[in-house]
């Protein structure tokens, strides 16, 4: 790890990024790519990879060590912890029968299940820089399994609501996964990986939905009565996550090249300062642009992943077990969405460079939104059944392509701002389900028509998001000299001083590989860069 | 352009359906005859009812008012939340559209209609949520339609209500058990963690 550009690997909440400049399934290196091939004999992996040993090839199917190992583990640990948080809305209508709850009190634990994963997510990126993804990993998923078990012990709204906040912290696996990713595989493929391992483990808000009603009514079967069975039935939950934390702990490597704790650091990494990382995310008014963004397509989805299936038991009449059907549908969208999202981002990127992926994500947010409203206002189950589906998709795929901009608004923070766009999602959620879902003054379907109107209106704001060297949505590229520059743009996250020091050549050679983002027309008039050195990492 | 004609027709589809909906499920509760059935609930004991363990007695008889009682087939008899159960909670709401009223979800018995007067002794089954009830009956026709009804409370449903106490669904068992695994998540982390740091410092030493 010691040979890496600078502000890589070490600073503070490094690594959580979610893509970088994706060509697909890129696969083989060209004539043009100075990648060191793995005749490297110190190297004996089952897949090639570049110069640090990151892998340059996604094999799905395969569980080499240690990287598509790696890949399973981080996205099946995220997961496990998206069945716990959400694990109680499907049995909602039952345990609202046993603790006496009213609507105010099941939106409240709504709003706490998702809270408790802001701050751990930005804590979580430290945790990994200092004891490994691995740990990260395990710590979260076997901290949070005793939150999970405790629900046996609820009695109350209250202790409900306690229980549920603290579940929630184990999302914070999202960032040790991405994190885990990010150092396993390679800048030119990490955004199909991220979106995979994004997308499949998001898909765990819609497994739950089918899982813990089955669970449930298996436990039933035994004899148990309503008020029992679903106690019982968090154990599942917390089973899997100590199961996946001790498969983790056991099979997981940290690094292509081992553990950290026993690896020697040779060299000197040279560790960001985490406050000046911090002051370039917060200044950056694009960061704050994409926390809103972000909070209303992940927000909106982890929101419909606490009330949907409870709002088709309401208003449909259905069983439990078919609105965890409906529900789980909602979630199960993920496993193709995502990653979609993310390709359609580089497709458009490909076209029409940076404008391409702002409209792209300004499109499929808006149209998600739109089929929200449309949902709320079925009155049907059809309808609302098709609504749903198609709301999915936009939603989803909107945030595989928020990740396809992401990591163009900063290098040198490039950690923290995807910290805090995940972050962004939690919070919009949590407002979300304040707003709308947690008093009687709104209808759960007046709800939904409403959180889609908010979220078209808060989609607009990525008009703004302007580039000077690859222009926004409505604006051209500046036509200055110096400003239509990438590494004018990165160059300017670094001081004077820092710059002599050369402290800032990772941001200038990933500024190179940006040129990308100018969009086909540009690159055909542009002569286009050779690409220097080993791919932009992240 | 075939799979723009599949939407298309999906989507007419669904709004037939929609509208079909709308036309068949029109019984209203308004439409029933009040008070036709004289209903009288007492519960076993004073004070808050314990689910699982009291009992009510409930009786029931053709009131001298009832007009439609030939129609009537069957009795069906259910548990009922009394208004004050139902405030902030959207999933006990009471709605005119007989389809649509959630105000009776506990069936008690399903009886054939008899002129006489019935009685039956009901324990309250352990998945009651904690309340406040009363007991109505349906007189149900041949076509599996309500036509009248009596219930043991006033128009208003706050006199003759009783509140009933759920169990807790906690047992001594499922807290052990809780309590076991629990642990055992936190001290599994600390042996590997502990253990491999450990091994850090013997290879370090080295």
């Amino acid at each position: 790890m010691a040979s890496n550009e600078d502000g890589s690997i070490g600073s503070s909440l490094h690594g959580v990024t979610a893509r970088e400049q994706v060509f697909s399934f890129s696969v083989e290196d060209g004539p043009s790519s100075q990648a060191i091939r793995s005749d490297d004999p110190t190297a004996k992996f089952a897949i090639p990879v570049d110069s640090e040993h990151r892998a340059k090839v996604f094999k799905p199917l395969s569980f080499a060590k240690p990287h598509m190992r790696a890949f399973h583990l981080g996205w099946i640990s995220f997961f496990t912890c998206f069945i716990s948080t959400f694990a109680a809305a499907p049995l909602v209508p039952v345990i609202r029968d046993n603790l006496d709850l009213t609507k105010t009190d099941i939106g409240n634990a709504g709003v706490a299940s998702v809270s408790g994963a802001i701050f751990s997510r930005l804590a979580m990126g430290a945790v990994c820089d200092l004891l490994g993804a691995r740990y990260g990993t395990a710590f979260s998923l076997m901290l949070s399994a005793p939150a999970v078990f405790s629900m046996s012990f609820v009695s109350d709204a209250v202790s409900y609501l306690a229980v549920r906040f603290m579940i929630g912290f184990c999302l914070a696996t999202f960032v040790s996964c991405q994190y885990w990713t990010s150092v396993m595989f390679t800048g030119k493929i990490i955004g199909l990986v991220n979106g995979c391992a994004g997308g499949w483990g998001d898909m765990g808000g819609g497994v739950t939905q089918l899982l813990m009603p089955m669970v449930y009514h298996v436990i039933k079967l035994t004899g148990a009565t309503p008020f029992t069975a679903w106690r019982f039935a968090f154990f599942i939950p917390g089973f899997l996550q100590i199961i996946m934390g001790i498969l983790v702990l056991t099979l997981g490597q940290d690094l292509p090249d081992g553990n950290l704790s026993t690896l020697q650091k040779s060299g000197q990494v040279s560790k960001d300062k985490f406050s000046k990382v911090f002051w370039f995310a917060v200044k950056n008014y694009r960061t704050w642009i994409l926390f809103v963004l972000y909070g209303f397509s992940m927000g909106v989805e982890l929101t419909i992943n606490n009330v949907i299936s409870g709002y088709f038991y309401d208003r449909f009449h259905l069983t439990l077990h078919t609105a965890g059907i409906i529900a789980a549908s909602f979630g199960m969208a993920n496993f193709f969405a995502r990653p979609f999202g993310g390709y359609a981002s580089d497709v458009a990127a490909r076209l029409f460079g940076m404008r391409g992926r702002l409209w792209t994500l300004w499109i499929l947010q808006t149209v998600g939104a739109l089929f929200c409203i449309w949902l709320g206002r079925a009155s049907s189950l059809p309808i609302a059944i098709l609504a749903m589906m198609l709301f999915s998709i936009g939603t989803q795929a909107a945030c595989g392509a928020l990740f396809g901009v992401a990591p163009f608004v900063s290098r040198r923070s490039l950690g923290l701002i995807s910290g805090l766009t995940g972050a962004g999602g939690n919070f919009g959620s949590g407002v979300t389900q304040l707003l709308f879902f947690s008093s009687s003054r709104f209808s759960t379907a007046e709800g939904l028509s409403l959180m889609g109107v908010m979220a078209v209106v808060c989609t607009f704001p990525v008009a703004f998001i302007h580039f000077p060297q690859w222009g926004s949505m409505f604006l051209r590229p500046s036509q200055h000299e110096e400003r239509s520059k990438e590494e004018h743009y990165y160059g300017g996250e670094w001081t004077k001083e820092e710059k002599s020091l050369g402290l800032h050549e990772g941001s200038i050679k990933f500024a190179e590989n940006s040129r990308s983002e100018r969009g086909r027309k540009a690159m055909l008039a542009d002569i286009p860069s050779p690409e220097t050195g080993t791919p932009a990492h992240v | 352009m075939s799979i723009y004609k599949i939407i298309l027709a999906s989507f007419l589809i669904c709004l037939v359906i929609q509208l079909s909906h709308g036309a068949t499920k029109e019984r209203l509760f308004s439409d029933l005859e009040k008070g036709a059935l004289e209903v009288t609930a007492k519960p076993s004991r004073q004070g808050v009812l314990d689910a699982g363990i009291d009992k009510l007695s409930i009786t029931w008889k053709l009131s001298s008012t009832a007009k439609k009682q030939a129609n009537f087939t069957t009795i069906k008899v259910k548990l009922c939340y009394a208004p004050v159960s139902q405030v902030d909670r959207p999933w006990r709401k009471t709605e005119n559209e007989l389809f649509k009223d959630k105000t009776c979800p506990h069936k008690i018995i399903t009886r054939a209609y008899n002129k006489s007067s019935q009685s039956f002794k009901y324990t309250l089954e352990r998945d009651i949520p904690t309340g406040t009830y009363f007991v109505r009956a349906y007189a149900v026709d041949a076509k599996d339609h309500e036509v009248a009804f009596g219930q043991s409370t006033n128009e208003a449903k706050t006199t003759n209500v009783f509140s009933v106490q759920a169990i807790s669904g906690r047992h001594k068992s499922l807290d052990i058990a809780s309590i076991c695994f629990s642990v055992f998540s936190v001290l599994a982390l600390l042996v590997f963690f502990v253990n491999e740091k450990r091994k850090a410092k013997l290879e370090q030493s080295k």
